[in-house]
């Protein structure tokens, strides 16, 4: 069992820059067993959590990536329906009785493996992402509900699967609609925002430690200012960190509003974001001429 | 432990009583995991926080509670903070809340009690406070039984100014994000006759996610059935290929549903709001029927249709007319043709309120009859339908279905048990 110091330095050590809110409820989801839901904007690192966690524990990342039309099939387990086939007609052949066959082709072998079903089998503890469950239907999300309160699995042929060692379980949410009352009362609950300037400063200096320390803290501080400016799609941390990066590369040393507009295509992804920001850049650049 | 664990259900009362919703379940996780991470009043405030709060726009009164409850102890109380948190942890550490404490456990307690129990007893005044400020809702329920829509929204206001107070202080990003579901979620509920100008911008503004996640539900309808029959005419002839083996299975594809909407919608004072947004949130999944025809009406039938989010209507109609929906029904009939056939849905939006004049509630009927339902959604409140002018007890022995929509959530769950 990890202390909360042990997270906190293993977070640092896989390079993740976090907060005391962060830490504890990663804390707190291993020590209950209990599964973490986060939530927060696009691009604040949210899946980060699970990648870094599976890091941290030294174990196998399970991910399951929702989106409309997601089903059982698709997520837990579907009986290899050629295979059986096969087998059926190679059965005839022995003569094999249907008593004898039928045993044998409801058996783990025919059984494909989906992402649930692989972290609830895992012979060790592994990290279960089930991200943008948001995406995901209703109906997924209620089916979600056996997985989650006692980490078991029931399939018809082959009785209940209980999970040897229960799976550390990140859920992550866009909000594209709201999940139910009864999923969120079984996870405990993480909000993640667009970090401060000092913490994306900090990010920026370990991520990109080619820059400038000074020019990372402007950055930091004009990303953050453009966010608040209410854009059709606010940059990211990643984003954030190519355009350190291209700054980098276009051996800017100064964060004046000419070296703003050069490298803008790597924060701003739609054209009427480039506009909003370029004709307020000479206000929004830390440096003017 | 047993005083932290009161003061612990204390705080979750009052956190209720605040409007978080917090079950059984989860207030015990939080005691977990207050046993879990110790007394150290910022873990144990994030801790709470990740077992108690799923909704961040609640985050602002869990804060401000958390404050008045547990008290930040004053500076120096004589004691190392290090020391203190040893102390602390070494109790907690060991057992859940609601054991016995082991001995070694109550002789580490004890010279504590005095001194470091801060916590608790503390926020005894806060206690006080809390308790009387119950009352005081107490005392208000009965008397605003009848305003229980407005004081729920006043409520959600006000907790969305606390929030933008509380992030403001707090951090230097606001979070954006919950304040916007916040409010969006408090002009879901905020009932349509108690919508000033104001709430109506707001609700347009709400409305673009609204309409996002409508056409998202809308859709899936459609598409639920991918894999429904099995199509045995191309299964066999994938099998010829295989020898006759069943390997490869067909289904047939779902035929897409012919659904042609006819949406009829009062606009005259009383229920404006509501026509307007329906008729916005039903222009956004326009995609998932075969045809929509919009009508507005006060006193006439008129064309509705929506150019860069504004209603426009052929011809105009006078808003401040009287109301007659009897016209207005005979004037639809007179159009029926290639409009009120078997596969559409009339969904009329009013609150059947007809000035006395004739209520024409045979030509509902006929209109019944040719189309495959009639829905009418009222945006009045229940209690008051078939009182004074309203004619919408005539109307509702005649449509099918008719669905009180008082407020947007109402109204999205109505239109989407329609489609």
């Amino acid at each position: 069992m990890l202390t909360r110091e042990q997270i906190s330095d293993g977070l640092k050590r896989a390079r993740y820059v976090t907060n005391e809110r962060v830490e504890t409820a990663i804390f707190l989801a291993l020590a209950l067993e209990k599964p973490l839901l986060i939530e927060g904007p696009a691009g604040a690192g949210k899946t980060e959590v699970a990648k870094v966690l599976a890091e941290m524990l030294h174990t196998e990342l399970i991910r399951l990536q929702c989106y409309e039309g997601l089903d059982e099939a698709r997520a837990l387990y579907e009986w290899n329906y050629q295979k059986q086939l096969l087998r059926m007609q190679a059965g005839e052949q022995q003569g094999l009785r249907w008593e004898d066959l039928s045993e044998h082709i409801f058996s783990r072998d025919y059984l494909l493996e989906r992402p649930l079903l692989k972290a609830i089998t895992a012979p060790s503890r592994v990290v279960l992402l089930i991200d943008e469950i948001d995406k995901a239907d209703e109906e997924f999300e209620a089916f979600l509900l056996e997985l989650l309160s006692d980490f078991q699995i029931s399939v018809p042929e082959l009785g209940t699967l209980k999970a040897h060692e229960r799976p550390v379980v990140i859920l992550t949410s866009n909000r594209a609609r709201e999940l139910s009352e009864a999923l969120r009362r079984r996870c405990l609950h993480l909000f993640i925002d667009f970090p401060g300037i000092e913490q994306e400063r900090k990010i920026i200096e370990l991520k990109v430690p080619e820059l400038d320390a000074k020019l990372a803290a402007e950055a930091a501080r004009f990303v953050s200012a453009i966010r608040k400016l209410g854009l059709r799609k606010p940059p990211s941390i990643a984003e954030t960190l190519d355009w350190a990066r291209a700054l980098v590369r276009l051996r800017v040393r100064e964060l004046d509003t000419d070296a703003v507009r050069t490298a803008l295509g790597v924060l701003l992804k739609h054209e009427e974001d480039r506009v909003k920001v370029e004709s307020k850049a000479s206000a929004l650049a830390p440096r003017r001429r | 432990m047993a005083a932290l664990r009161d003061q612990l259900v204390r705080f979750i009362a009052a956190l209720r009583a605040d409007g978080v919703r917090i079950s059984v379940a989860e207030s015990i996780d939080a005691m977990n995991a207050v046993a879990a991470v110790g007394l150290e009043r910022a873990r144990m405030h994030e801790a709470l926080a990740a077992a108690l709060i799923k909704d961040e726009a609640d985050r602002a009164i869990f804060d401000e509670s958390f404050n008045r409850f547990f008290a930040a102890p004053r500076a120096n109380r004589g004691e190392h903070p290090d020391q203190r948190g040893e102390q602390v942890s070494a109790a907690s550490g060991r057992g859940r809340p609601g054991e016995q404490p082991s001995p070694r456990d109550a002789a580490l307690a004890s010279p504590r009690d005095e001194k470091s129990l801060s916590l608790p007893s503390e926020a005894k005044p806060a206690k006080k406070a809390a308790a009387a400020r119950r009352q005081d809702t107490e005392k208000g329920k009965d008397a605003e039984q009848g305003k229980d829509a407005e004081r729920l929204s006043d409520r959600m206001r006000g907790r969305q100014e606390r929030g933008e107070a509380q992030t403001r202080e707090e951090s230097p990003t606001p979070g954006i994000d919950a304040t916007r579901v916040a409010r969006i979620r408090a002009i879901e509920r905020t009932a349509f006759d108690k919508f000033s100008d104001l709430d109506y911008d707001e609700a347009r503004d709400a409305l673009a996610p609204l309409i996002r996640r409508f056409r998202i539900r809308l859709g899936r309808r459609l598409r639920l059935a991918r894999t429904g029959r099995l199509d045995f005419r191309r299964t066999i002839r994938a099998a010829l290929q295989r020898g006759g083996a069943l390997i490869d299975l067909n289904f047939r594809a779902r035929r897409p549903r012919h659904v042609d909407l006819v949406i009829l919608a009062d606009i005259s004072g009383s229920v404006r709001y509501a026509a307007q947004l329906m008729l916005e949130l039903m222009a956004g999944a326009r995609g998932c029927f075969r045809r929509v025809s919009s009508f507005v009406y006060v006193d006439h039938l008129a064309e509705a249709d929506f150019e860069d989010g504004h209603l426009v209507m052929t011809p105009a109609l006078d808003l401040y007319a009287r109301s007659d929906f009897g016209r207005v029904l005979g004037e639809l009939w007179e159009r029926r043709t290639g409009l009120l056939t078997r596969g559409a849905i009339v969904v009329i939006m009013g609150d059947g309120r007809n000035n006395r004049l004739p209520a024409r509630a045979d030509l509902v009927r006929e209109i019944v009859r040719a189309c495959r339902a009639v829905v009418w959604l009222n945006p009045e409140d229940p209690a008051r339908w078939g009182t004074g002018d309203s004619a919408i007890k005539q109307y509702a022995r005649e449509v099918n279905a008719i669905v009180p929509s008082r407020n947007l959530r109402e109204l999205q769950v109505a239109l989407a048990a329609i489609a």
